[in-house]
């Protein structure tokens, strides 16, 4: 495997994906075709895994923030755009500082929740204020520390448009808080209380998920909409009824899957529950228990059968139709993003990689990372018109000196 | 591609345009030198101690940082390799270990072994130290919480009367007297309430409170040593603090999975989380049973009064399982010891076992 990897670096780096040749100023540029292709290895990912993991043991966590640039540098490193890698820049020691951040606000969300429930509102109020900043530094820090071709990558969203991206998900939050009856002082919850809060919960819920696709669709503009590249920046074209088509596929195939599984079971069961008695008549006296047994057993196999394989298909078409939609509608004046992850073969390599991952007790897992992503970025490519040589940076500052202080300085990075 | 010795021709992005060109590279005198030789001839030298060096491994390509933004790109990993190690310059000791499979091996050994051990001593000894940090008005506010969530939710004003309440209090108040007679036992208080949820129980809140259903005292109402012992129980959760210790632990052990599995599905972490965390209760149970057997004794009353109590229970499930089913299988997923196995830990309990 890698031999044969080694020798497309080579040959790829020999052609020029800038295209100098046929960028004649004047010309109509013919556009350019980058692919992209992952060359990382399960084996050695799973010894940099292991030796990460051990240090972030013993290190009582502290290692978290090392283990994961050098994990993010391999990922990056090995996934080629048009024959060149992508690299990574960040400073362990700022992802340090931000990591030290993260974990005392979750320590003291977590001691607040525990020891003083009744001041959980205000540690949730303190992070859903902060969460859409974080989010953005988290983003900036990412795409700044990203380079292709030596040039950084930029994440130019504003805070203002952080903001209103998510304040719709607090609104939840908000109507629960607001509307809830107050819970018992003391007394016993009467009955029409708890169905008013039931029902409240019920609408509440419902709503949300209604407005779910509307969401999603904000928060992906946003975010799809602020990548720069040199004087590139990118633009998401997927309208929020596109997110509501989607949604609504995703609804009927995972009731398909449901429906299709519900009849294999009920096949099959029935199938067992006649082998079953015609058992149960044959051994009579004695060895009814054992048929019983062989029974349970097999009806346990099914229904695990159906926990594993209904996650396994719709979380595949969940997985490759929302990549497709975000990707092939996400471009910027001279490039464009295609992604055509299909689903037959994504569901194959998750179904491969859950068996395995069971098998060895969870050893697999660095060697299915590693396929995923492979199979995920290989369905992908860009198109590019004009020379990528005559393009210029628009955001080059030396690393470490640049743009947003906080982000930079805490080299927040929540993994997004 | 290397025909001078100790010359490198390489690939070099200056970090602002996207544009390659062509390089030579030498190391010299404790700098790097870079010489461009397409276009423009120029030369730049950086000291070595700021050049960011890439990790060797055997897949990807080489990007090296220098200090001015500008990175060097070189597509053929073992030609670099072998030119870097030609320049005799060290490389991390972690990078070695990880292209080293032996070494590799090792780590998993060490990483299992630090997960056992964790297991058995780490996460016990931490979770009853932070316990014991806890402040006593701290704790006492949370188990007042959360009896005012289970009083909303689970509990009803008991109907026991205050003559039978008194009484029980006061035989309990004796046999705690009893075996501490230097007058170190916890402070505790009893509530009892009346509850069609939680049917016969008792459990105790962090703090002190100890809260009892009528529905226990009645099943056990001809047997009031046999109530003495589940508060004695009970008690013993309060000494242990395994309120608040069973919180952290919770956590801890929810920590170190989320560790391990990373970014793996949120199901598999917990499952995991589940069962540990019940193994952990169950050896606080069986904690707080072996001080119940003590108080009891040391009280002058004989231990196996619970094993009546354990009995009760079991003849009151009855009609659901049978008694060896109901014991051996879901003991792994359990919160609580089996039933048959209390029964007999409190039988054949003798002073200093």
């Amino acid at each position: 495997m890698s031999a044969q990897d080694d020798q497309t670096v080579v040959t790829w780096n020999g052609s020029d994906p800038g295209g100098s040749g046929s960028g004649e100023p004047g010309i109509t540029p013919v556009p350019q075709a980058l692919d992209i292709r992952f060359t990382g290895s399960g084996s050695e990912y799973f010894r940099i895994w292991i030796v990460n993991l051990l240090l972030i043991l013993v290190t009582l966590t502290l290692y978290l923030p090392f283990a994961r640039a050098r994990r993010m540098a391999y990922f990056q490193n090995n996934t080629l755009v048009g024959g060149d890698p992508l690299g990574f820049h960040a400073d362990p020691w700022k992802m340090f500082r931000g990591y030290l951040l993260v974990l005392a606000l979750g320590l003291g969300y977590w001691g607040v929740s525990n020891f003083l429930p009744h001041l959980t509102w205000i540690a949730l109020l303190v992070l859903a204020v902060l969460w859409p900043a974080l989010w953005r530094a988290s983003l900036q820090f990412r795409l700044r520390n990203t380079s292709w071709r030596g040039v950084r990558l930029a994440f130019v969203g504003d805070m203002k448009a952080a903001y209103l991206a998510m304040l719709p998900f607090f609104v939840p939050a908000l109507a629960f808080a607001l509307l809830l009856p107050d819970l018992g002082e003391g007394d016993e919850v009467s009955e029409e209380m708890a169905q008013q809060a039931a029902i409240l919960g019920g609408v509440v819920t419902l709503g949300f998920l209604a407005f779910m696709p509307w969401l999603w669709a904000r928060i992906k503009r946003y975010q799809h909409g602020g990548y720069a590249f040199a004087q590139e920046r990118t633009r998401f074209g997927a309208g929020t009824r596109r997110f509501y088509g989607l949604s609504a596929k995703i609804a009927g195939v995972s009731l398909l899957v449901m429906l299709a599984l519900g009849a294999l079971v009920g096949v099959l069961f029935g199938v067992m529950a006649a082998a079953g008695t015609m058992s149960l008549s044959d051994l009579g006296r004695g060895g009814g228990g054992g048929a019983g047994w062989v029974f349970m057993v097999g009806f346990g196999a099914l229904l695990a059968m159906v926990y594993v394989l209904w996650p396994l298909i719709v979380g595949s078409y969940v997985t490759s139709r929302f990549q497709n939609l975000l990707w092939s509608h996400t471009e910027s004046d001279h490039i464009r993003f295609f992604s055509a992850l299909r689903l037959a073969p994504l569901v194959r390599v998750n179904a491969v990689n859950w068996v395995l991952i069971a098998l060895t007790l969870g050893l697999y897992w660095p060697f299915a990372a590693v396929r995923s992503a492979r199979i995920r970025l290989e369905a992908m490519r860009l198109e590019i018109d004009g020379d990528v040589n005559a393009w210029v940076g628009a955001h080059q500052r030396p690393a470490g000196v640049i743009g947003d202080a906080a982000g930079d300085f805490l080299g927040i990075d929540m993994g997004l | 591609m290397v025909d001078t010795p100790g010359v490198l021709h390489s690939q070099w992005f200056d970090g602002r345009s996207p544009r390659a060109r062509a390089i030579e590279l030498r190391i010299d005198a404790g700098e790097l030198w870079l010489r461009t030789v397409d276009g423009e001839a120029a030369e730049r030298r950086y000291p070595l101690k700021a050049v960011r060096w890439p990790e060797r491994r055997s897949h990807g390509q080489r990007q090296t940082e220098l200090p001015d933004g500008s990175l060097i790109q070189h597509s053929d990993a073992g030609e670099w390799d072998a030119w870097w190690r030609d320049q005799g310059l060290g490389e991390g000791l972690v990078v070695g270990w990880m292209q080293s499979w032996r070494a590799t091996l090792v780590a998993m050994a060490g990483t299992v072994a630090f997960l056992a051990a964790a297991w058995v001593w780490g996460v016990p000894w931490l979770s009853t130290t932070l316990a014991h940090l806890v402040p006593q008005a701290l704790e006492e506010r949370i188990g007042r919480t959360s009896l005012e969530q289970l009083d909303a939710l689970f509990l009803k004003p008991s109907e026991l009367p205050q003559a039978q309440q008194d009484e029980l209090r006061r035989r309990f108040e004796t046999v705690v007297k009893a075996s501490h007679p230097a007058g170190d036992a916890p402070a505790w208080s009893l509530y009892f309430h009346k509850s069609d949820i939680l049917g016969a129980n008792a459990f105790a809140l962090p703090g002190g409170a100890i809260v009892m259903t009528d529905e226990l005292v009645e099943m056990l109402e001809d047997e009031p040593d046999a109530i003495v012992g589940v508060l004695a129980h009970e008690l013993g959760h309060v000494l242990h603090r395994d309120g608040v210790d069973m919180l952290v632990r919770s956590s801890l052990v929810g920590a170190l999975i989320g560790v391990v599995l990373g970014d793996a599905s949120t199901l598999m972490a917990t499952l995991p989380a589940t069962l540990a965390t019940q193994s952990y209760s169950r050896d606080a149970e069986r904690r707080a049973d072996a001080y119940a057997a003590q108080v009891l004794h040391r009280a002058g009353l004989s231990p196996s009064v619970m094993a009546l109590f354990f009995e009760r229970i079991l003849e009151a499930e009855g009609g659901e399982a049978e008694e060896g089913e109901a014991d051996s299988l879901p003991i792994s997923i359990a919160s609580h010891p089996g039933h048959a196995e209390r029964i007999r830990y409190f039988r054949e309990w003798a002073p200093g076992s």
